[in-house]
């Protein structure tokens, strides 16, 4: 089954003139363990492919679901609900609450979610774990590198159960081995099962991706997926 | 470069024999560089006609081993000494494509943009996926191969991108053609 699908989604802004058509008929399977990236210059839609696919914003016109879930079909509070123990978010600006520690930001969605303090506590270590943070729980975000705190943001992104993963440009501005660390980090927790949709303009980072989507004024305009056989690459590399 | 400076640095290391020396090479390389065992051989009788290696007595295999020779290893510490020009590379035949596309009338300039684009982006994939399976210091020389490649594809895309750009913005403002070639017309000044 699709962790998300996207069926003839239209998302038009404002209204009259000022009418912008930011997505145009867009359709889009992401399964487990599926990883697509979606690249366009700015204005294509990508943001607002993502917004549609995190349930934060709805559609003009067509469906959106997560695990066979319409997005549209629920109301607020079980649209809440759903984001919060199915989708992990990550963006560029990493939202870290300043007044809380790693572990306590990371935590907050699973409290907020009614899970016990202590399991979600636990729960919060296991994510610092994973993204090689074990001896910063107790930081506060300004006591951290920025790339030390795309980690903490990526550990809150994935802590729990979340089968769908989407980033927005998750990279940001940090330096390029550091940026590959967090690709890294993607890849593994889509291999391991979760579904992700990243957004980036950059090609080196869309290429950890299974497909990439190009977008162009709200249109999917070609889809590339890696060759089957990698030998083919190394053709003419001796030319 | 040519494989000459290849097998020279090879036979830096030691004595080989032609078979060995494939081997080593792809390996240095990752594999991505395939040679076959002709281009060794007409390359070492090359370099041997240059005094910058010589034949060693056959093995009881049947084997023979190259050495490098004092002007080898000279030619080869001049190699690695000199930079490489621009100019010493094939020119871009994607650059070149895309300059004849834009004054020939018919043709689809934003398509051959795209597709470029997704074969560079498949292909920058599949280096990526080639970079997830090294791993340890013993594999660096051949992952510094595959990133130089992949920076290249990177760059590829990022010039696309810009072609692109470039080619929206100016799309709208039509120049008239040249007086002395009237029959050169731009292909977007034709579907603006």
């Amino acid at each position: 089954m699709s962790v998300l699908e996207l069926r003839d989604v239209h998302r038009i802004h404002g209204s009259g003139e000022a009418t912008v058509l930011a997505l145009r008929g867009v359709s889009m399977i992401v399964r487990p363990g599926e990883l697509v990236a979606v690249m366009g210059p700015s204005g294509s839609g990508k943001s607002t492919l993502l917004n549609l696919a995190g349930g934060l914003d709805g559609p003009t016109q067509g469906e959106v679901a997560v695990e066979g879930t319409v997005l549209g079909g629920l109301n607020r509070k079980a649209l809440a609900v759903l984001r919060r123990h199915s989708i992990g978010y990550v963006f560029q600006d990493l939202n870290l609450l300043p007044s809380l520690t790693a572990a306590e930001n990371i935590a907050l969605p699973l409290e907020l979610d009614g899970v016990g303090v202590r399991r979600a506590r636990r729960a919060a270590l296991t994510s610092l774990a994973e993204v090689d943070l074990e001896g910063y729980a107790q930081r506060f975000p300004d006591e951290m590198s920025g790339g030390q705190q795309q980690r903490v943001a990526i550990a809150r992104a994935l802590v729990g159960q979340r089968r769908l993963i989407l980033a927005d440009e998750p990279t940001g501005a940090l330096d390029s081995q550091t940026g590959e660390a967090v690709l890294r980090l993607l890849r593994a927790k889509v291999d391991a099962g979760a579904a992700g949709v990243l957004v980036t303009h950059e090609a080196r980072h869309a290429a950890w991706a299974d497909r990439v989507v190009f977008l162009r004024d709200g249109v999917v305009v070609d889809t590339s997926g890696p060759l089957a056989e990698p030998e083919h690459l190394l053709d003419g590399a001796s030319s | 470069m040519s494989i000459k400076y290849g097998l020279l640095a090879l036979l830096q290391r030691g004595t080989m024999y032609g078979y060995q020396l494939r081997t080593s090479f792809e390996e240095s390389t990752g594999g991505t560089w395939p040679l076959n065992i002709g281009q060794v051989y007409t390359t070492l009788s090359r370099l041997e006609r240059d005094d910058l290696v010589r034949s060693l007595p056959e093995h009881d295999g049947g084997q023979r081993p190259y050495e490098i020779t004092d002007a080898g290893r000279a030619e080869l510490a001049t190699w690695f000494a000199t930079p490489i020009g621009r100019g010493d590379r094939p020119r871009d035949e994607l650059a070149i494509k895309l300059a004849l596309a834009l004054t020939t009338p018919g043709v689809d300039v934003p398509g051959i943009i795209q597709a470029q684009r997704t074969a560079t982006m498949r292909m920058l994939q599949e280096y990526t996926r080639m970079k997830q399976r090294t791993a340890g210091p013993a594999d660096l020389s051949w992952r510094l191969v595959l990133e130089s490649m992949i920076f290249q594809a990177e760059a590829e895309v990022r010039w696309l991108d810009h072609c692109e750009a470039s080619l929206a913005r100016h799309a709208p403002l039509p120049t008239p053609p040249p007086a002395t070639a009237p029959e050169t017309v731009h292909d977007k000044e034709k579907t603006a």
